[in-house]
């Protein structure tokens, strides 16, 4: 039992060590990717001389470092799937049905960490998801490049723009083939309402392995744009759609609680709320008359200043029910502004449970829902304040 | 603790709002201006009667804008701001430019003394008046205060530009808001600096609206003096470039 625990323990290690090196290496530069290309030939150990002209030694060193093989990388997820099981069974678990959240779950409980970077703390992923995607070696042994694009230096982006005009020629020889045969209705193409989204830049460069301008993107979205607004067909669909992303529906979010009964049969609910440092905790009750209770005191005496009321106000008037409900509510912390801040956030969370979901939908856009995240800014040194700095003096 | 992000030039639909953008940096530039809010959130809406309309009756950019609202994150409704019929934007901004040291209690007790006092003016006016007359006289004191602010606006303002090595005062036209505060600043400049030292805040800011109200008074005579300046160097007028 010990030996494959060791041996499992070691592929562990070793891939956890290599993960906190290498998912920073992530963020470099991709085109070090053709340095793949460095590890066969002397005619690549000229490309690599020129690629880095007044780079150090150390520097050249790391990139090397940095090109991973197929043959390294296959050998990786092997590696990864066998550490899999292997942590499956530690785990006392089924090794078929061991799931990513399964080993993050596992890998935090067995490696804890008090790291505040969480990108510090020991992870165990899928090869691809730690090794930054590599384009295998672009020509072949004669030195022709496989591509027919190669030489414009970002063949992928090309290729899929030629590919995708190809597709809008295509479309319109279509429409123009159904004009002459009398066939062609106009038809109106329904806009797609929102729920999905193009690729932003860098997903589109992740896509491809390869860098982008601004205007190369700008391009590229205006090209798939054109092409959405013809009526295409499903293969063309497809193509479109595996550049957009869904978009998820902020309201979605929001679980909102169920209503609670107390003895006497009155529903009532609760809801907590923060505001720099105050922090509250309503309960609003179904049936009532309006009373608003904060400590044991009643709202008109709490707050004597008109600012602080109308904060409370602000929910119930926002949803016009304004006398219906009663609120008993405790409050701690800060200062007035605050508190009353607070109290607004908890009402409107408990409101959510007696209003439908359009309503908990206009609430939180009208920004009721939301948690102030603003706090007093620290003071730093060498400032009198957080941000006035001390008065210059020129001697 | 969030990581500082600059505002960015929002209104590009199809920018992901959950993906946080890289700032630019540039080598030897820090950012000093930051918020708590990321870029990606958008302002909230508090008007009532914007959610209350009835689907059938929106055009199609506001359903469209509509369903663009329900998957952007919202910021958080500011302290000074709720949904009640009695709020008025003019009187809040007018507020804040009074308070002094973060004493907004103190700038909106003298804000709503010197609209007690302009209807209480107002009034007494009204009864002492003849029939034909009353109906002339104004008695909202809203009315009032947005009128005079109104009267108050300069239309063009004068800008120092340096050509040559001197500074010229060169007539430009003003943006609405840069209209609207100087009219509130110059407003408050006045009560402040030319009140007797007996008179209180509001007794003297009721009676310069009043006179801003009826188009006399020093306020005006000052949008007058910046309009005649602006008259005078007419012929510097070249040295906009914008």
């Amino acid at each position: 039992m010990a030996a494959p625990c060791m041996s499992c323990g070691a592929a562990a290690s070793y891939r956890l060590f290599l993960a906190g090196r290498v998912s920073f290496a992530r963020e470099q530069g991709l085109w070090k990717a053709a340095a793949s290309g460095l590890q066969t030939g002397t005619r690549c150990q000229i490309l690599r001389l020129k690629h880095s002209p007044g780079v150090t030694k150390k520097n050249v060193a790391a990139l090397r470092r940095e090109s991973y093989t197929v043959d390294f990388i296959k050998k990786q997820i092997e590696e990864f799937n066998i550490g899999k099981r292997h942590l499956a069974n530690m785990m006392g678990e089924d090794p078929e049905t061991f799931t990513q959240e399964d080993v993050d779950r596992a890998i935090t409980y067995l490696f804890p960490s008090g790291l505040f970077e969480k990108r510090a703390r020991p992870i165990m992923k899928h090869p691809e998801e730690i090794f930054p995607k590599q384009r295998a070696i672009q020509w072949g042994d004669d030195g022709r490049p496989f591509h027919f694009l190669f030489y414009t230096g970002k063949q992928s982006y090309y290729s899929l723009m030629h590919e995708a005009y190809g597709k809008v020629l295509h479309v319109e020889e279509r429409q123009d083939q159904l004009r002459a045969k009398g066939l062609f209705s106009e038809k109106p193409k329904t806009k797609d309402p929102i729920g999905s989204r193009w690729l932003i830049k860098e997903e589109l460069e992740e896509m491809l392995v390869e860098k982008l301008s601004d205007q190369d993107y700008a391009q590229f979205t205006r090209l798939l744009e054109r092409l959405s607004a013809l009526p295409c067909d499903a293969a063309e669909e497809e193509f479109v759609g595996r550049f957009r992303r869904t978009v998820t529906i902020q309201s979605k979010k929001h679980l909102i609680e169920p209503l609670q009964y107390d003895e006497q049969g009155m529903a009532f609910s609760t809801g907590q709320g923060k505001r720099k440092t105050a922090n509250a905790e309503a309960v609003v009750y179904g049936h009532g008359s309006g009373k608003i209770e904060i400590n044991g005191v009643d709202y008109l005496l709490y707050f004597p200043v008109t600012q602080d009321r109308e904060q409370l106000m602000f929910p119930f008037h926002f949803l016009d029910r304004l006398g219906k409900h009663d609120v008993t509510c405790t409050v701690s912390g800060g200062g007035r502004s605050s508190q009353a801040g607070a109290i607004r956030l908890a009402v409107a969370r408990a409101l959510c449970s007696f209003i439908t979901e359009d309503e908990v939908e206009w609430m939180r856009q009208a920004g009721l829902l939301t948690t102030d995240p603003r706090v007093r800014e620290r003071k730093k040194p060498g400032q009198e304040g957080a941000r006035r700095k001390f008065t210059w003096k020129k001697r | 603790m969030a990581a500082p992000t600059v505002k960015v030039a929002r209104g590009w639909w199809g920018l992901a709002f959950g993906v946080r953008r890289t700032v630019l940096r540039l080598p030897g530039l820090t950012q000093v201006r930051w918020s708590r809010y990321g870029p990606e959130y958008q302002d909230p809406q508090i008007d009532k009667e914007y959610y209350r309309k009835p689907l059938a009756q929106l055009t199609e950019e506001e359903t469209y804008e509509r369903e663009l609202r329900k998957t952007q994150v919202i910021k958080a409704a500011p302290a000074t701001k709720t949904s009640s019929v009695f709020e008025d934007p003019v009187i809040s901004k007018f507020t804040n430019m009074m308070m002094k040291g973060g004493n907004k209690v103190l700038a909106r007790s003298l804000m709503t003394q010197t609209l007690e006092a302009v209807k209480r003016k107002q009034f007494e006016k009204y009864h002492a008046a003849s029939a034909e007359e009353q109906a002339t006289i104004e008695r909202n004191p809203y009315t009032i205060f947005h009128q005079a602010l109104k009267n108050c606006e300069p239309v063009i303002g004068l800008v120092p530009i340096l050509k040559g090595g001197h500074f010229y005062q060169v007539p430009v036209p003003l943006a609405d808001r840069r209209r609207r505060f100087l009219a509130m600043k110059w407003m408050i400049a006045e009560c402040r600096e030319k009140k007797p030292r007996r008179m209180l805040m509001p007794e003297k800011l009721s009676q310069e609206l009043l006179e801003a109200f009826y188009s006399r008074g020093p306020v005006i005579k000052r949008k007058h003096d910046m309009h005649k300046m602006a008259e005078a160097n007419r012929a510097l007028a070249h040295y906009r470039w914008w």
